[in-house]
């Protein structure tokens, strides 16, 4: 038994003593242009929603948007967001230069609420590229492009078109 | 010995089954606009910096090394990177800042990393944080300018930087 006991706490001090080491000493590769593993991908990108989903809870429900405020997000999306999320009505091309690669939201769409899309612009995601907008938009400002964004991949027919006019 | 090793495993488990459950139950904060705390920090640059040592070619910078080349590494930053970065001259980057980690501002803290190392961050990235590939985007040759401008700050020769100004005024 006691044995079990000493063996147990080697594991509770190898395992993480190890892995700060391999990332101390430089052996965590580190270059942007590759790809997640699969396995990488699902464990963060559940935790990301996750945490979004617990941290988001406490967010009001967005106030009714109308046509206007999604027109009002889709201009933000084009100014601020297509750059890195794929153009609005544009081909599918993937971005390989940042690690993880950023959703291509218009063609992927989204499984966030418009809460929890509202927060993640505000405060970004911590250890992406996605960074935090709250300082640069207004409140209103962050629920337009929140109830723009859940609707981006199956916009009315002629929103595009409307967003794009000046 | 057995009993050892089936505590070690037990261990491993128990630690294995801790990680998961912390990041699935969403314990893990998601936010880029939380302070970083001063340990997170270093802890993130110096392992990231050790990776890019081991990783990145030791290169000498095949251009010249004179103005026109900083000159031409001065445009690109100023075209690219004050965004994140910060301009010479001007307060820190708020759009930098609002990174997890935050993006390091050279102006003003210049770098430790060599030019070779500067160039191979420039080309490849930083996973995991919001420094992006630029080898899509540019030739060695380019990101070499780059390398060799960065790795003067904060000791930019100030007539550098207003030629590079003037330039892109024009």
């Amino acid at each position: 038994m006691k044995k079990f006991v000493f063996g147990f706490v080697a594991a509770l001090i190898v395992l993480p003593v190890g892995g700060i080491a391999y990332f101390a000493l430089g052996f965590s590769p580190i270059r942007a242009d590759a790809k997640p593993s699969a396995l990488e991908t699902a464990l963060l990108r559940s935790a990301v929603r996750a945490s979004v989903r617990r941290s988001a809870a406490g967010v009001p429900s967005p106030p009714a948007a109308n046509d206007d405020d999604v027109v009002a997000g889709g201009k933000l999306y084009v100014l601020g967001c297509q750059g890195c999320h794929g153009e609005l009505g544009g081909a599918y091309q993937e971005d390989t230069d940042l690690y993880p690669a950023p959703p291509q939201l218009p063609h992927a769409g989204t499984q966030y609420s418009e809460p929890e899309l509202y927060w993640i612009v505000k405060h970004g995601v911590r250890m992406t590229g996605m960074s935090a907008y709250g300082p640069f938009y207004s409140e209103k400002e962050l629920w337009s492009l929140a109830a723009f964004l859940h609707r981006i991949d199956k916009l009315p027919p002629g929103m595009i078109e409307k967003i794009r006019a000046k | 010995m057995k009993n050892f090793i089936a505590g070690f495993l037990a261990g491993i488990l128990v630690l294995i089954t801790g990680v998961l459950g912390y990041l699935r139950l969403g314990l893990l904060d998601a936010r880029s606009d939380a302070a970083i705390p001063d340990w997170t920090a270093r802890f993130l640059y110096s392992g990231i910096h050790a990776s890019v040592r081991r990783t990145a070619p030791k290169l000498q910078n095949p251009l010249p090394q004179s103005d026109e080349t900083l000159i031409a590494g001065g445009k690109l930053y100023l075209n690219d990177c004050v965004g994140c970065h910060g301009e010479p001259g001007k307060p820190p980057s708020d759009f930098g800042a609002t990174f997890y980690p935050p993006a390091p501002q050279f102006p003003r803290v210049g770098t430790k990393y060599s030019e070779a190392e500067v160039f191979w961050v420039a080309k490849h990235g930083i996973r995991r944080t919001g420094m992006s590939a630029q080898g899509s985007s540019y030739a060695d040759p380019k990101l070499w300018s780059l390398a060799a401008f960065i790795s003067r700050f904060p000791n930019l020769p100030p007539h550098v930087w207003e030629e590079i100004q003037r330039k892109s005024a024009m």
